[in-house]
């Protein structure tokens, strides 16, 4: 099963998440902020990262740049309330490799998911 | 055409000094004490003036007013306190003809006052009708738009008075023909500096209407719950009038700063009722234990963050900026005591303040959701210079567009 990383600062979101991808992925970790992000992504090395973007300490972006400065081949899909274009960009820019806005469904996130880690 | 900010915080004070002689008035006349709680303008859409009055049932006065200014002037209160008010002008028992011409007599003092600041103000005279005696529920109480005009965005005076020793309120609705008061405030217009195109403005509150009914789209999506955005309005004010605006119920809800242009505070708040209801709805099992648990706010947390992108996203893709927010905060507190420390820090800046205030509901169940944005008052003059008008429908952008280029 792929390996999963959720990014968020909010449980409540967290917990969502788990929920939908747990059947088909295995969660390797679940962090509140960038920081703990990029750390938790250098130790476990997951297939995909699930990065909120307004996240304390260090934003989503921020951390996905980060990540894929250190490793161009890591999948991170932006899993986001924020959607503004300027933000997408910014997303584009950082490496992401794909964007969902919150709220989403269950089919959203594994389309999305599908898109950058086929099965 | 333009307005300044000086212009606003004037015509502010007139319509507060007005208020306060109207009070004064009735207060001569009946003894009983109270103070002019707040006055605010506001830009709103006309079929939507007087939603705040709710299903209260309210009696009072009208005039229409013509000269330089034009247009109508409302003053109501609610049964009880006009039964109180007409209790103690009367001394005691009164027939039901007695009391409406009590009312009309009161109202028509009052306002008198209240117009003949605006005349003195303007250099010249601003003649007004008899008044007619009014009664109805909510909004309904208040002159019905023309024909053809319920769209059009209006600029409203409203003053809300208090009663020293009781927990009744009154209302002055001024409400004045856009184009003669536009050009009022265009004549008094002390300086060009910081003047705010009133197009621009008006746009900018339709772009906060459909940012009110995404974030409304955005709990309905998350609850389950069909949810309707109801009233959109930016409102000025003095900053001390500021945390009045919200009242003294106890809110569960999030607090964000934004930053960029515009910048500020939002806050989105629920009644207690209101924040179980929506909580329980976007929880996958029934939860256990009365009030509000630590998942009850959790679930609230996540949806004033998502409900506060919705409203704000429509602004950056607009302006074609982004405007950057916290980490919401969560809240659990009288509604003035939420939005006072975020007043005192916006007033550091400035002496009055915009104010946008949004509400959404639903008939499904006990729920209703307010949205309060304080910008700052410079940003928001800058976001309005930088409002490109034909770029107005621009509220929404595509990721898979974005990605895929």
């Amino acid at each position: 099963m792929p390996e999963v990383l959720i990014a968020d600062d909010s449980e409540f979101m967290r917990n969502l998440l788990r929920e939908i991808l747990e059947e088909d992925h295995q969660i390797v970790g679940e962090v509140e902020n960038g920081v703990e992000a990029v750390e938790t992504y250098k130790e476990k090395r997951p297939d995909l990262v699930m990065m909120d973007i307004v996240m304390p300490i260090r934003d989503g972006i921020e951390a996905t740049d980060e990540i894929k400065n250190s490793d161009p081949s890591a999948n991170v899909i932006m899993c986001t309330s924020v959607g503004q274009e300027e933000k997408m960009k910014e997303a584009v820019k950082a490496g992401a490799d794909g964007y969902i806005t919150k709220p989403f469904q269950k089919p959203s996130v594994m389309e999305a998911i599908e898109d950058v880690v086929p099965s | 055409m333009k307005v300044d900010i000086q212009s606003l915080e004037t015509f502010n004070q007139l319509a507060h000094e007005g208020a306060e002689q109207a009070t004064a008035s009735m207060t001569q006349m009946t003894g009983i004490d109270a103070i002019v709680d707040v006055t605010k303008i506001s830009l709103v859409n006309r079929a939507d003036v007087g939603e705040e009055l709710d299903t209260q049932e309210f009696v009072g006065v009208q005039f229409d007013y013509t000269g330089e200014l034009a247009g109508e002037t409302v003053l109501v209160f609610d049964r009880d306190c006009s039964e109180s008010m007409i209790e103690a002008l009367l001394g005691g028992a009164s027939s039901e003809e007695m009391a409406r011409s009590g009312v009309k007599e009161i109202g028509n003092i009052m306002m008198s006052g209240f117009i003949d600041g605006w005349a003195d103000y303007l250099g010249t005279t601003i003649d007004h009708s008899p008044p007619t005696y009014i009664e109805g529920v909510g909004p309904d109480v208040l002159p019905d738009a023309p024909e053809g005009d319920e769209d059009d965005h209006i600029f409203v005076f409203k003053s809300q008075i208090e009663w020293m020793d009781e927990s009744l309120e009154f209302y002055i609705y001024m409400l004045p023909e856009y184009e003669p008061l536009a050009d009022v405030m265009s004549e008094h217009a002390d300086t060009e500096d910081d003047a705010i195109p009133i197009d621009k403005l008006e746009v900018f509150n339709e772009m906060t209407m459909r940012g009110t009914e995404t974030a409304a789209e955005n709990v309905t999506m998350m609850t389950g719950i069909e949810t309707e955005a109801e009233v959109s309005q930016i409102s000025f004010a003095p900053i001390t009038d500021v945390p009045k605006q919200v009242g003294n119920e106890t809110y569960v809800g999030t607090v964000v700063e934004f930053t960029g242009v515009p910048s500020g505070f939002m806050m989105v708040l629920f009644d207690e009722t209101s924040a179980k209801n929506v909580a329980e709805a976007m929880m996958p099992v029934e939860v256990e234990g009365e009030g509000l648990t630590e998942q009850h706010k959790m679930a609230i947390e996540e949806l004033g963050n998502i409900m506060t992108s919705g409203f704000v996203d429509g602004w950056a893709n607009v302006l074609q900026t982004s405007v950057d927010h916290t980490p919401p905060r969560l809240v659990h507190d009288m509604g003035r005591a939420i939005i006072d420390p975020l007043a005192a820090q916006v007033g550091q800046q400035q002496e009055h303040a915009f104010i946008i205030d949004s509400t959404m509901q639903t008939d499904d169940i006990e729920f209703e959701a307010e949205i309060h944005a304080l910008p700052n008052e410079q940003q928001l003059r800058e976001a309005l210079d930088e409002l490109m008008v034909e770029r107005a429908d621009e509220t929404d952008a595509d990721p898979e567009e974005i990605f895929q280029k």
